[in-house]
């Protein structure tokens, strides 16, 4: 909504299409182009990048020309919490085990939100850690390490 | 309060139940092993490794548990056991890959000869040369004269980069020394699809995936690549009768633990491998794949170790002559 | 009168008490995993099959294709639920299905799914039973050139997937081709944009982008604002659709039927196009495409009948050529030949009972899905009235080990995270989710068809239009090129953009 009319959720769109497009064309350019006929590892997704950059553009024109809604805000807390949360599992479970692993990364994704009190999000977690073990490990047979050797297993 | 109550009675339990299952027992194998299948679950090497581990469980009194870490031709998977505690309770069952792809890849995380003891050899399936069902030729002779004719025209799939089919395809060509047109696809699936549609004309592969075609008359069979013919393809010659001896090759499985394992472990997996090979089923069942079970002699980590060094310096110039690598 | 004769074989093997006894629990199981978001069938069938030793073949194999349409539905009951999509056809069904769950018409939606799924399944056992021979040999046509143009048509159909700016459609489709291209090059063996991580050498799983781009982005969504913002939706209505929504479900079930019937059979990447195919057919001749996107009940019905009739003819090439059509068949080929049965095309002939006793199961496992899963809507859309901090750390918890679970791949993981920050992005810049993912599983199959019909054709480019079925597909899509185009289409269309931007 200022003076000058730009649409600031299409100018980010443009700027991060481009910039994806151009990382994409320059690692095709290190790789082999080879030709129309022979086409080698780097040239449809050179092409590719290049549509994508054309398109990035379009939208970076369009941002000056038609106004649309704001962005809205951001869910920083969510992201803070929610992203870690499968990140960590990966890192832990071959060491801790599946089990203290998938307690960690509910706990952690429970505080994603500001609704969630930290007595509730242990039991949840833990009640969660009990169901999981139960069913993907005993009933589906999962071949997961229950303990890892970090925990001296 | 109830809930949270049971939730950690329930909690505790399954600890306790843990503690004392690890308690248990002494001696090797006390808990449960791991084989890891460097391949998805469902192909040939999964299948071999169900089957065998399956047996091998009932021998040790222990499960064994396959799980499947696929990609980058085999080589993460081998790579996790190379890395993997060194007590005995990770194996790996690989085939001929761990020998290609010490060539196949200049960038290994691991050193083939030196990250891993030996169990022994499971099996050794052998290979089949395929062509479409027009292909005008009648016997190996005949189409190693027409591949040779119609050089630029002639096709041969394969799986993708280090699968078996490619491997069979590259030393095609070495033997006949003649440079065919290499049409690669993702996965045997797609490439038996095309060749049975006679979209490309040759293909290579182990007995496991053309068996079924070749009985139904699907693709013509002109050689398999083992020293003698097999039982459930009578008529099909083998790679020596029909001219080609140089060709004779086989996708060879192994199993492997990590460097430094105890003496204890690799004694009793080696003595539980032997069982299972005896087995009549695990026969029965190799048979119906077009293989069969490694003879006692080779399922002792001796064996294992030559056929790895002796494959590893075959096929090293083989891969050099295509000049192609996968990393 | 062969077809009766082996439909009463068949039905005589399948329903034996044993036989039916599988069927209701690969069934329930296939459910119960479709449910959990992020476990897939492919995952649960590998898992299954040591326990498939101790049964008899066909009871294993009737078991595992419960399993796996069994998954395919309950798959869509996360997609419409919490908008989660645990395999590639399911994402189509999460666009609108999602939309009607936010209007409170989850029931509706669940029971539209149900019954499109097996109306679907129903007729396309009957053409598995009729066609099975004669159609494998159509696939069998489908050489490189083809399938390349066929992906051309999905790729043309795909600014149909979006319900705002074509302009930022085309480069979701775009950016999904480009990421859908990480990996290692099968035709020289060169890992493309991996970043040097091994891990990423056979390209990004598609289980772990769809759940970031969609679940994990759409709970950041559900996160902004928690105070002010009212959980997921106020109150559900009935389950049965109304006379109006019965109406507009009967023609998008039989296009759904007929286009995933016919995709299905293709092997390699067919049947992945029958949902999305049928979207853009129904969003086509729609009369009122704005709704699309928004809840529209053919956007549920038509993709949820082409994912089923796709998902059954899918076993032709299986059955009659022993050749998967997608990574569930070739474990159902793992699990025949650890049964002793190496499948090809003399299975038919030589197994008669299997044969006709697996089509005969199909429809009794699809009839028992309807028969379970009705009354069960009620009980998956009370899981709604969970509060939502509640259920996201129990969705977070199951994603990640089913991610985890395909591959053992901690790589994927991370992948899950990074794709659930770039959807979560992108829906902020208002692009959409569904014609990226569309790019991704398109990406590796357009290249590899174009690479391999140049090699084929000894690189020439007339191959594409020399080649009968091939010009055909090209010339469908000049004609959804030149629709989508046209005046009053394109006028229809701008009236949907304005209302968008």
């Amino acid at each position: 909504m200022n003076s000058q009319k730009i649409d600031t959720t299409n100018l980010i769109c443009g700027l991060l299409l481009i910039a994806t497009g151009i990382f994409f064309a320059l690692e095709s350019l290190d790789l082999e182009l080879g030709t129309a006929l022979r086409m080698g590892p780097g040239y449809f997704p050179f092409i590719l990048a290049c549509v994508l950059i054309v398109l990035g553009g379009v939208i970076l024109f369009q941002a000056f020309r038609i106004q649309g809604e704001a962005m809205g805000s951001f869910a920083w807390r969510g992201m803070l919490f929610i992203l870690p949360a499968p990140v960590i599992f990966g890192m832990t479970v071959r060491g801790l085990g599946f089990v203290p692993s998938i307690f960690i990364c509910a706990l952690i994704a429970s505080f994603a939100s500001q609704r969630m009190k930290p007595l509730m999000a242990v039991i949840l977690s833990a009640g969660l850690t009990v169901f999981s073990l139960l069913v993907f490990s005993y009933g589906l047979g999962l071949p997961f390490r229950t303990f890892g050797p970090w925990l001296g297993y | 309060m109830k809930i949270l109550n049971a939730v950690l009675g329930a909690t505790a339990l399954a600890a306790l139940s843990l503690v004392s299952a690890v308690a248990n027992a002494a001696g090797y194998p006390e808990r449960q092993i791991t084989m890891i299948v460097p391949f998805a679950a469902g192909g040939p090497t999964d299948t071999v490794a169900r089957l065998v581990a399956e047996n091998m469980s009932k021998t040790l009194g222990q499960q064994i548990v396959v799980e499947n870490v696929g990609g980058a031709g085999g080589t993460l998977g081998a790579a996790r056991v190379a890395n993997a505690d060194k007590d005995g309770y990770t194996v790996l069952l690989h085939h001929i890959g761990m020998a290609t792809s010490d060539s196949l890849y200049r960038k290994l995380p691991y050193k083939t000869l030196e990250a891993f003891d030996y169990v022994g050899l499971v099996t050794d399936v052998p290979m089949t040369l395929l062509a479409r069902k027009d292909m005008p030729a009648n016997d190996l002779k005949g189409l190693v004269e027409y591949a040779k004719a119609n050089k630029d025209k002639v096709t041969v799939a394969n799986a993708g980069i280090g699968a078996a089919s490619h491997l069979c395809g590259m030393l095609f060509m070495s033997s006949i020394q003649t440079a065919l047109v290499t049409v690669p696809y993702k996965g045997t699936g797609p490439a038996m699809t095309d060749l049975l549609g006679g979209q490309v004309d040759i293909m290579c592969d182990q007995t496991t995936n053309t068996t079924k075609q070749i009985q139904g008359g699907t693709v013509k069979a002109y050689a398999v690549t083992s020293p003698a013919r097999l039982d459930v393809l009578k008529d099909v010659p083998t790679v020596k009768e029909a001219g080609l001896p140089q060709m004779e090759v086989g996708i060879w499985h192994g199993i492997y633990t990590p460097k430094g394992a105890p003496k204890e472990a690799l004694d009793k997996l080696s003595g539980a491998l032997k069982v299972a090979l005896a087995d009549k089923n695990i026969g029965a069942r190799f048979a119906e794949l077009g293989t069969k079970p490694s003879p006692e002699s080779d399922a002792t980590p001796a064996a294992l170790k030559a056929k790895l060094e002796s494959e590893i310096a075959r096929w090293k110039p083989v891969i050099e002559a295509a000049g192609q690598y996968a990393d | 009168m062969e077809l009766f004769h082996n439909l009463a074989l068949g039905f005589s093997t399948a329903t034996s008490l044993a036989n039916l006894f599988f069927c209701l629990i690969g069934v329930l199981l296939g459910t119960l995993i479709g449910v959990l978001p992020g476990i897939g069938a492919t995952a649960t069938i590998a898992m299954l099959l040591p326990i498939t030793f101790q049964l008899e073949p066909v009871s294993s194999l009737i078991m595992l294709a419960g399993i796996y349409y069994g998954a395919q539905y309950g798959g869509s009951t996360t997609a419409i639920l919490i908008n989660m999509p645990g395999e590639s056809s399911s994402a189509v069904t999460a666009i609108d299905g999602y939309q009607m769950a936010r209007k409170g018409k989850a029931g509706v939606a669940l029971a539209t799914a149900a019954m499109g799924s097996f109306f679907a399944g129903t007729v396309s056992t009957f053409l598995v039973a009729i066609f099975a021979p004669p159609l494998t040999t159509i696939a069998l046509k489908f050489g490189a050139a083809e399938y390349f143009s066929l992906m051309v048509v999905g790729l043309v159909s795909s600014i149909a997937l979006a319900h705002g700016s074509i302009i930022k459609a085309l480069a979701m489709v775009a950016l999904g081709l480009l990421l859908g291209l990480v990996g290692t090059d099968i035709y020289t063996g060169t890992p493309r944009f991996t970043l040097g991580i091994r891990e990423y050498a056979d390209g990004l799983n598609f289980v772990a982008v769809a759940v970031g781009v969609f679940g994990i982005a759409e709970i950041l969504r559900n996160l902004e604002n928690e105070q002010t913002r009212s959980v997921l939706m106020s109150k559900v209505s009935g389950l049965m659709p109304s006379k109006e929504e019965f109406k507009a479900m009967v023609g998008p079930v039989l296009r759904g039927t007929a286009v995933g019937s016919i995709l299905g059979i293709l092997p390699g990447g067919g049947a992945i196009l029958a949902a999305f195919a049928s979207y853009t057919i129904e969003k086509k001749v729609s009369k009122n495409p704005q709704e699309f996107g928004h809840g529209a009940i053919a956007g549920v019905a038509g993709p949820e009948s082409a994912n089923n009739a796709g998902a059954q003819t899918s076993f032709i090439p299986l059955l009659t050529l022993g050749i998967p059509a997608n990574p569930v068949m070739a474990l159902m080929i793992g699990a025949m030949i650890i049964q002793g049965i190496v499948p090809g095309p003399n299975v038919a002939t030589e197994q008669p009972a299997l044969f006709w006793g697996i089509i005969a199961s199909m429809w009794i496992g699809n009839l028992m899905l309807v028969v379970l899963n009705l009354p069960l809507i009620g009980l998956w859309v009370k899981l709604l009235t969970i509060p939502y901090y509640v259920l996201f750390p129990i969705i977070m918890a199951f994603c990640a080990i089913g991610v985890y679970s395909v591959n053992s791949n901690v790589y994927d993981l991370y992948s899950v995270a990074f794709f659930g920050l770039i959807g979560y992005v992108l829906s902020k810049l208002r692009c959409e989710p569904a014609p990226l993912l569309l790019g991704f599983v398109l990406g590796p199959l357009l290249e590899e068809n174009l690479r391999r019909a140049m090699i084929l054709s000894r690189g020439d480019p007339m191959t594409f239009v020399t080649r009968p079925i091939s010009a055909g597909l090209l010339i469908f899509a000049a004609l959804v090129l030149v629709v989508v185009f046209l005046p009053s289409v394109k006028k229809k269309r701008e009236e949907v953009f304005v209302e968008e931007e």
